[in-house]
């Protein structure tokens, strides 16, 4: 900021507008919440970087050190110089690397508008203040309590004058002047250390509990003589019945000036736990991506026949999760994964039917026919872009409703910019190394603490989690380090690696000196994102193994294919023998069963010879040889079709006739056997066809034996009589008479009430019952504000969400928000009412 | 990256036999991972659990089993495999079983919450005593083995250090007069004398008796030796005379017919497992001398009260012998905790190219039920089904064209089914020995059979284990029990000792088609297939056509 000649700002908007077009374009690209919409002018754009919503999503964005940093400010004085603001961060003694890190801080904060003015007058923008400062209700991250000045307002003069006597300093004739000299007492390192030396020691015990926070701290309506003493003295203020606080000034002065136990002024290192050969990672990270692909294939397979149906939330069910985690043989979050990742990918989909089913798209056959390595590319890509989140599936949404793969409530905008994130810290590190995951995870809360401490996993760390884990899995990385293709990714260009292991990321505002090509910072846009994607693509292509087209048969009935297999050989012997093991290689198994599978799709035991021999490198052996032809063999021995009726005759001859006449071409007959024809028609049919062509058939039961055909009555099923239904409605119960009672006499007051005329300024009076009272929304509001203090009932119009308008009397009891909660006399019961609904009210005459 | 071995996601590793690197490769993997079938061209191995922590016993890290599976891979390894071994291996170890001066049996940790997550679990409680640190709880003495057994299901397995007893020293010497221990047979008794206890694991007919005779010289102190059947202790006492210092007056006998207790007892399971009014009388032949090496043969058949009461000798060394760590019931990890892990194993292929064991032919002969037998077999009881398909006829003529065919070979025609076997040897005219036959009558027809004098004999499943039958290059199996896997291994086992000619040997499996003895016959042969002895499937009409 260049503050040279001009005259200091005034105010956040006369420091915005003296700043170049350069760093205000810094300011709306880091805080792009300003510019939606664009505002006016730059008293606007002050106003909206000063609100709270704004505000808080800027200081959420900060990394530790710059909100430590926006913490001190808080607590130092309004405005501060940059000497309180760095004795408050390296503390008295002046701690070299907080006193380097702290220029970089501070100009985060101004590029970020959260403070302005200049060195001798840094004020942190109000809102961010009223945020960050200490109250009782929010205790702040430094664990300060509130100021000498705060903690003794509206203490009575006498006591301050006590306190400031017993503390050793001569008595004033006001409040204001003794409280400032308490606290030029307190700030004072030597007279304060003189001052502590005559404490008792379990005084000095009280004030090392409290110092580092909370400075809060009960006691008893009659203290003992060791708090006395510093109560006496103004060590510890009360704030409350039984409630003392230690004052800021002392908690500074104990603290050595520091606002922070911890000033976090240099990002944490990330760690390289393990080294591995790059070609080692790269290759890994290729067999795992080859397995990716694998895997999204044998997922589609799987439910290339009816898919798992769609459950009426969305989503899979947690029994089909299971079942495709049975059926890939992994874990479920790991199958969760992948078919999130298929599905984020666009390779599967629900296909919308009545029955709604789980089924591969359109677009998966033409990812089929891709090159592997841009089949991987694209699935990578997806991973690294998507917003959905498989992590979350089998956790619990807000409203506690389960989370389903597939279903809604996944998206986390975060995640994106985590996964890149993560990589990047990884691509910082040299190649081949591995970091801990605890140390990722330590730098990313770094560079985004939470404001109010939580539990350790909030959602950034488990998304880095998910990523350091969904990265192997997907062969991003490699034994835990990136690969040459998962950098390329990134769209960083692979760089031979530098001894050092200094991070990168915001350490690059650090004023320290990088010698390598810094790596963006945010993700990419997607066109540079397909270029990446492509260049990881050619890198990964020459790792993964080549398929094979052929396979090892053995005389245990198994055939190992070591390695890929061509797809038709795959999918022919797949038909053919059971899968057994997966992996590099895959092993399958003959059975009886799996041969005759092939011989159903139609395969003959001859052809099955011949592709065995065709693609084995071995003999086949004599088992497999045998298996195949003794399974044919049997194959087919026994018929089954399907027939709806049949003619059984001892005369074959009558039955060569009946199949000779024409007439009987419409009963579909054919001859099973000498004596039976089987008939597509049924048997009444059967038996009507033959007596029309002049035969006498006679029915047969299941049984044989002869049916005496009699005209059988036809029944329904099962039915209950109708109900009668009488003229007009069923006479009314007593406690039905008396709820309509009690509603038309509520409704009645509503009606009849004598109310006050409404104000004159609302136009006509409301004269007569019946009319809806109209007031304007600032007299509603009033109105109703003083019924709630005065706990009368009111008579109001009101229109309902379907656009009724009816009338009601309430007892309003609070307004807030925009809603009146009242008890409503018509309804006889608590409700809530929002008020640009009510379209007017008005007083209740009184009796 | 061209390697041997291809790792897969089940965690079994392929193991290209072909490749050049295979030897070196096989010897990289053999310490952590179990063979699981050997076929021709690619042998599978599996990583388990256990098979981690008998490397890790054996003295090797998770750096070498990892490096190993890295180096040979041909495609790469993943990583969540290679975390999961390190991590597996990393559990055991983490509990010791010492021997503390002061407080006896200690259960010492070097991570503190394993130990306070192992004390927490309901099964462990009743087995510890007091807890003398942070770090350390004692154990009642007597509950070492069931400690053990109850930690490895909760897997954290014990390193048991704790030390063995010497036992009652007593001069025991191999005595190598024209014949020497082979190579894999030292190898055996050093790996297990070096590793205290465990199991050594060699095909039949590898001469597991000398691994044993060879440890008994090693620890030179009175030995307690358990077999399955009277047969076998008789075969163990003679190679003991033959193979060592010992005499006939040392070697004690403890069976349903004799109760000799000496420096080296041989007793049968069954006498020990023999309860009367609920207690175990004979169990006291445990305590009855101060052994200083238990041996137990077939350890894949240890019947349950037997591992009872090995929990309680676990301050003894000891010995298990076995041709299968497999066992129908599923016990292996009880194997492992009471009696030791697996010190030695090699593949019967490697063996028999050593030429320590005969090359097998194997042939499964199917048989056509005719199709009287075919409707009497479709309405016969399901418990009677196996039966009545194993005992067919044509089977009978089947198994007479194989004796035509091998006539002037040492035949034995081995089956279930006593009525069958009898028939049989009324129409081969060969002797039949089965359960009622008496021992000397059995020794006898040994005898026999061993000096040529008859050349064909018919044995029931008592000849399924232990007795030593040199000179039988054929056998024929009619019918068997079920689908038992290791009563094939050691029916093949009969035919597969070295033959004086170098003979090729025969074995021939009698199956009558589409019945279930068909698929109990290829559930049994599978195990052999997987060893790397394949079937040959021959249809019956046309061996008879062959041999007519």
């Amino acid at each position: 900021m260049s503050t040279e000649d001009r005259p200091a700002p005034r105010s956040l908007a006369e420091a915005l507008r003296v700043r170049d077009d350069d760093s205000l374009a810094a300011l709306l690209r880091s805080r792009p919440d300003l510019i939606t919409p664009v505002p006016t002018d730059l008293t606007q754009l002050a106003t909206r970087a000063g609100t709270r919503a704004s505000v808080l999503r800027a200081l959420e964005r900060l990394d530790r050190f710059a909100l430590q940093t926006a913490e001190a400010l808080a607590v130092a004085a309004d405005p501060a110089t940059y000497d309180d603001l760095l004795a408050l961060m390296a503390g008295d003694a002046r701690d070299p690397a907080v006193a380097a890190a702290l220029p970089r801080a501070l100009a985060t904060l101004r590029e970020q508008a959260l403070v302005w003015g200049g060195e001798d007058r840094l004020r942190l923008v109000r809102t961010a203040r009223e945020l960050l400062a200490p109250s009782p209700q929010h205790p702040s991250p430094t664990g300060l309590g509130p100021t000498v000045q705060e903690a003794t307002a509206g203490m009575s003069p006498g006591r301050i004058q006590e306190i400031v006597t017993t503390a050793g300093l001569p008595t004033t004739h006001d409040s204001v002047s003794a409280v400032t000299a308490l606290a030029a007492l307190f700030s004072d390192r030597e007279r304060m250390a003189a001052l502590l030396d005559e404490a008792p020691e379990e005084s000095r015990a009280v004030l090392a509990r409290l110092v580092w926070g909370p400075p809060y701290g009960q006691v008893t309506p009659d203290p003992a003589a060791h708090l006395r003493w510093l109560l006496d003295r103004g060590l510890l203020l009360p704030t409350a019945p039984g409630t003392v606080v230690l004052p800021r000034e002392v908690a500074l002065h104990l603290r050595g000036g520091h606002a922070h136990r911890e000033p976090e002024a240099v990002p944490p290192v990330v760690e390289a736990t393990a080294t591995h050969r790059p070609a080692m990672v790269d290759a890994t990270a290729a067999g795992q991506a080859y397995t990716a692909l694998a895997t999204i294939e044998d997922l589609l397979k799987d439910w290339d026949e009816g898919g798992p149906t769609v459950l009426r939330a969305g989503g899979l069910s947690v029994r089909d999760l299971k079942r495709t985690a049975v059926a890939l043989d992994v874990p479920e979050p790991v199958a969760a994964f992948w078919v999130e990742l298929a599905y984020a990918a666009g390779l599967l989909a629900s296909d919308g039917d009545a029955d709604e089913r789980y089924a591969a798209t359109p677009a998966y056959d033409e990812w089929l026919e891709r090159p592997a390595a841009e089949r991987w590319a694209r699935l990578a890509e997806t991973w690294l872009t998507a917003t959905r989140t498989s992590g979350l599936i089998g956790g619990r949404d807000a409203k506690d409703r389960a989370l389903s793969a597939l279903g809604p409530g996944l998206d986390r905008s975060a995640a994106p910019e985590v996964r890149h994130r993560v990589l990047t810290l990884l691509a910082g590190l040299p190649e081949g190394a591995a970091p801990a995951a605890e140390s990722v995870l330590a730098r990313l809360r770094w560079e985004r603490p939470l404001r109010v401490p939580q539990r350790e996993d909030d959602l950034r760390s488990r998304l880095a989690r998910w990523t350091l884990s969904e990265a192997e899995l997907l062969g991003v990385t490699g034994r835990g380090a990136l690969s040459a293709q998962g950098r390329a990714l990134l769209g960083t260009p692979v760089v031979k690696a530098p001894k050092e292991s200094e991070p990168s990321g915001p350490g690059d505002k650090l004023p320290v000196h990088h010698h390598r090509p810094s790596l963006p910072r945010e993700p990419l846009s997607p066109p540079e994102q397909a270029v990446a994607s492509t260049a990881a693509a050619r890198l990964l292509a020459p790792l993964l193994p080549e398929p094979l087209d052929h396979v090892l048969l053995q005389a245990d009935l198994t055939a190992v294919a070591p390695g890929p297999l061509q797809r038709p050989l795959a999918d022919m012997l797949s038909v053919l023998a059971d899968v057994e093991s997966k992996g590099g290689a895959t092993v399958y198994r003959f059975t009886p069963a799996s041969v005759r599978r092939a011989l159903d799709a139609g395969r003959a035991a001859s052809d099955l010879h011949d592709f065995l021999g065709a693609h084995s490198r071995t003999p086949v052996p004599q088992p497999l040889a045998y298996l195949i032809d003794d399974v044919a063999r049997k194959h087919g021995h026994l018929r089954v079709g399907a027939a709806s009726a049949y003619v059984r005759c001892d005369d074959d001859t009558l039955l060569n006739e009946i199949l000779a006449d024409k007439r009987g071409s419409a009963l579909g007959l054919r001859r099973l056997a000498p004596t039976v024809l089987a008939a597509q028609a049924d048997p009444t049919a059967l038996l009507d066809g033959l007596r029309a062509m002049g035969y006498a058939p006679a029915a047969e039961s299941a049984e044989g034996d002869v049916l005496i055909t009699r005209a059988l009555a036809h029944r329904t099923p099962p039915r209950t009589a109708p109900e009668p239904v009488p003229d007009g409605p069923p006479t009314p119960d007593a406690t039905l008479l008396s709820a309509a009672i009690r509603a038309i006499r509520a409704g009645d007051l509503a009606a009849t009430a004598p109310r006050k005329p409404a104000a004159a300024a609302s136009g006509e009076p409301a004269g007569t019952s019946g009319d809806l009272p109209r007031t304007s929304s600032a007299e509603t509001l009033a109105t109703v504000q003083a019924a709630v203090l005065t706990g009368e009932a009111l008579w109001i119009g009101y229109v309902n969400a379907e656009g009724a308008a009816s009338q009601r009397v309430i007892a309003p009891i609070r307004v807030e928000g925009g809603f009146v909660t009242a008890y409503d006399h018509t309804a006889d019961e608590v409700r809530t009412y929002p008020l640009h609904r009510i379209t007017g009210v008005a007083e209740l005459a009184d009796d | 990256m061209n390697g041997p071995l291809i790792v897969q996601s089940d965690k079994t590793l392929l193991l290209e036999v072909d490749h050049e690197q295979a030897d070196d490769c096989r010897r990289a993997i053999a310490p952590f991972a179990e063979l699981e079938r050997a076929p021709e061209h690619i042998h599978t191995y599996r990583v388990t659990p256990l098979g981690l922590w008998n490397a890790r016993a054996a003295g090797h890290d998770a750096e070498q089993v990892v490096d190993a599976l890295v180096q040979y891979s041909r495609y790469p390894v993943p990583h969540a495999l290679l975390v999961d071994i390190a991590e597996t291996m990393d559990r055991y170890g983490r509990l010791t079983l010492t021997k503390h001066p002061a407080h006896g049996l200690v259960l010492t940790t070097t991570d503190r919450p394993v130990l306070e997550e192992i004390l927490r679990s309901k099964r462990v409680i009743p087995l510890v005593g007091a807890r003398i640190d942070p770090d350390s709880v004692a154990v009642h003495p007597s509950e070492r083995g069931q400690i053990k057994q109850t930690l490895l299901k909760l897997g954290w397995p014990a390193e048991d250090l704790a030390g063995y007893v010497d036992g009652e020293a007593h001069p025991i010497e191999l005595r190598e007069d024209g014949w020497a221990l082979r190579a894999y047979q030292k190898q055996a008794v050093e790996n297990f004398w070096h590793g205290g206890s465990g199991v050594v694991v060699l095909p039949c007919g590898a001469g597991k008796t000398l691994v044993g005779a060879g440890s008994m010289a090693q620890a030179k102190s009175t030995t307690l030796i358990l077999v399955t059947n009277t047969v076998s202790a008789r075969q163990w006492k003679h190679e003991l005379v033959k193979r060592t210092s010992l005499t006939e007056d040392e070697i004690g006998e403890y069976s349903g017919t004799r109760k000799e207790i000496r420096p080296v007892t041989i007793a049968t399971y069954q006498v020990l497992t023999t309860k009367r009014k609920g207690i175990y009388p004979h169990l006291e032949l445990f305590d009855s001398r101060d052994w200083g090496l238990i041996v137990y043969d077939e350890v894949h058949l240890l019947p349950a009260p037997v591992f009872k009461f090995t929990a309680d000798l676990q301050a003894r060394r000891r010995l298990g012998l076995t041709a299968t760590l497999v066992r129908e019931d599923g016990r292996e990890s009880d194997v492992f905790s009471l009696i030791g892990p697996k010190r030695f194993d090699a593949p019967w292929k490697e063996i028999e190219a050593q030429g320590y064991i005969a090359p097998a032919d194997c042939v499964e002969v199917r048989v056509n039920l005719t199709d009287s037998e075919r409707l009497a077999y479709a309405t016969a009881e399901t418990e009677e089904k196996y039966r009545f398909c194993a005992t067919t006829a044509t089977k009978r003529k089947v198994t007479e064209a194989l004796v035509r065919r091998f006539a002037g070979q040492q035949i034995l025609v081995i089956g279930q089914y006593i009525d069958q076997l009898d028939e049989l040897g009324e129409h081969l005219n060969a002797p039949v020995i089965k359960g009622e036959t008496s021992n000397a009558q059995r020794e006898k027809l040994f005898d026999a059979f061993r000096e040529g004098e008859i050349s064909v004999l018919v044995v029931s499943k008592v000849a399924n284990f232990s007795i030593d039958l040199p000179e039988a290059t054929v056998a024929i199996q009619v019918s068997g029990t079920f689908g038992s896997r290791q009563e094939e291994a050691q029916r093949l086992g009969r035919v597969l000792r070295p033959k004086a000619d170098g003979h090729q040997a025969h074995f021939y499996s009698v199956v009558a088609r589409d019945t279930i003895d068909q698929d109990f016959a290829a559930h049994r042969q599978r195990f052999l297939a997987e060893q790397g002895y394949a079937y040959r499937i021959v249809d019956a009409d046309e061996m008879l056509a062959e041999g007519a």
